[in-house]
């Protein structure tokens, strides 16, 4: 991982959150390079203890927030809480990214209470 | 597959698909890493081979891998194009951390750049349900429409119209996206699909225009921890460096780097000496069983299964069955002293079994419940835990899960 290319700019907050540093590590290179994001950035969130990942999908405009967590880890619905509270401003909703060791990421997308689905 | 090899194509009145499947079955001929080679003719043969004349005039071939152990992600990553090659054509190991499977990244990104020269299995899919959609669009448009003349019909006639006097929505089987010959141009399932594996391959990266300089390959195939030591240890072709050290790690200490990987899990409170409920050793239990009995065996992550078994490989068929470890304590009050907390050890309810088989049922996967039961440790002493000499100690039990439907399976 340290070798990597891209560790250069993801190195402060995985030696600052090493528990989470695997998990942010594979989130952000499939978003950069297998979603392909755009104006993919990164911001520091103590209270989850982990970097948290935002940026747009090719071609639109709307900003998205992505929360990197591994599949061994136990998540309560207050840690969930505690990422809308924590991030300025609040955002309507925010993408679980679910990693595990093979390298498999599945995203879960958590909206604050009930959303009515586009018609 | 227009490029498919000269012998290929010289056989006429073989269908494509039959093709496609010979193409495969060349490049996926191995199950595992090691190959075995006929003996140059005058090797003198080992004295054990030639009395019991075990395997004649034959060796193995070890391909000696290489692979880096990564703290962080918990896994083994192979950075080098010719050891991902062999492990993932020779049974299936690993996967790309920027793919679905095999490692396609540079080649999805070359094609990007200087437009396709063949479809990676992402972009097959990718097609395939840009086409559902514009299907789907197209689909509701057309029913909008029709509604919309239905009404217009018996606004000024006052009668029901009749179905001739509307216009036809076009079925899923008929339909033809706008500016596209035909749709029967994409493959069915990733099976018919030639591998790509280009990525590794320099000639393509020579093909590229030289209007774009290839990009750098961000992407490197990561071994579960599971996988590299089956490959290290059982099937002995893998070497795990340290990234500290740039050397080696020995067998005895790989087991113990392995089994301190999910330390992070294990509460603080309790001393970390080795546990036979180690995460590490539950999950390599199970895959060792099933990888020794000759399946290909993937995470199933996206299925809320742990395993998924392949019958030869993910290019072949979709994975057939769906597993989920289930850990079983020989005795209770190891649970209660253990620093893990291992998920599925409580008994499970109703509703999540028929949550998990519904998920597993709707892609056609049969669900296996895999108990793994934890030896004793007042039975087996926490030293046998210092090699894999202790896998001896755990046994694994099976139960198939099947929805029965009494009106459908009367017969």
């Amino acid at each position: 991982m340290e070798n990597h290319p891209t560790y250069k700019d993801l190195a402060p907050i995985c030696q600052k959150y090493p528990r989470a540093a695997g998990c942010f590590f594979q989130a952000y290179n499939d978003i950069l390079f297998s979603q392909q994001w755009e104006d993919v950035q990164i911001i520091d969130v103590e209270a989850t203890k982990r970097g948290v990942i935002t940026g747009r999908k090719p071609n639109t405009e709307k900003s998205l927030t992505v929360v990197p967590c591994a599949l061994a880890e136990s998540l309560s619905t207050s840690w969930l809480r505690s990422i809308f509270d924590n991030l300025a401003p609040s955002p309507e909703e925010i993408y679980l990214a679910i990693t595990s060791e093979d390298s498999s990421i599945v995203y879960y997308k958590i909206s604050k209470g009930i959303v009515k689905p586009p018609i | 597959m227009a490029d498919s090899p000269p012998a290929h194509r010289a056989a006429p009145g073989k269908s494509q698909a039959k093709r496609g499947k010979d193409h495969l079955n060349a490049i996926y001929a191995h199950p595992l890493p090691l190959l075995f080679g006929p003996l140059p003719a005058d090797t003198p043969l080992p004295w054990a081979t030639n009395v019991l004349g075990l395997f004649g005039r034959n060796r193995i071939v070890n391909p000696k891998c290489v692979g880096v152990f990564d703290a962080a992600t918990r896994s083994v990553w192979i950075t080098n194009s010719k050891d991902t090659f062999i492990l993932w054509q020779r049974g299936f190991f690993g996967k790309g951390n920027l793919s679905r499977s095999e490692p396609s990244w540079l080649s999805r990104r070359i094609n990007q750049l200087s437009g396709p020269k063949q479809l990676t299995a992402e972009e097959v899919t990718a097609r395939r349900r840009e086409l559902r959609k514009q299907f789907k669009t197209e689909r509701a448009q057309a029913l909008a429409a029709a509604a919309a003349e239905a009404e217009a019909i018996f606004a000024a006639t006052g009668e029901m119209p009749t179905p001739e006097a509307v216009p036809a929505i076009v079925s899923k089987a008929t339909f033809q996206a706008k500016g596209q010959q035909s749709a029967a141009v994409l493959p069915g399932a990733d099976s018919v699909v030639t591998p790509p594996l280009n990525a590794a391959d320099p000639s393509l990266v020579d093909e590229v225009d030289d209007a774009i300089t290839p990009p750098e390959d961000m992407e490197h195939l990561q071994l579960t921890l599971q996988e590299a030591f089956f490959l290290a240890w059982s099937v002995g072709c893998l070497n795990i460096i340290d990234p500290t050290t740039n050397e080696s790690i020995a067998p005895s200490a790989l087991w113990k780097t392995f089994l301190a990987a999910h330390d992070f899990l294990a509460s603080p409170d309790v001393p970390q000496s080795p546990w036979f409920d180690n995460p590490f050793l539950v999950s390599y239990v199970a895959f060792h069983h099933y990888r020794s009995l000759g399946w290909v065996v993937k995470s199933g992550i996206k299925f809320c299964v742990d395993l998924l078994l392949y019958k030869r490989g993910p290019v072949f068929h979709h994975a057939e069955f769906a597993i989920v470890v289930i850990p079983v304590y020989e005795d209770p009050e190891d649970r209660k002293s253990s620093p893990y907390d291992l998920p599925n050890v409580e008994p499970f309810t109703w509703s999540w079994l028929s949550t998990i088989n519904r998920v597993n049922s709707q892609v056609k996967k049969t669900l296996i419940l895999t108990y793994i039961t934890i030896p004793a440790l007042r039975r087996i002493s926490a030293e046998e835990l210092k090699s894999p000499e202790c896998l001896k100690h755990f046994t694994v039990r099976e139960v198939t899960i099947r929805r029965f439907v009494p009106a459908r399976m009367r017969d």
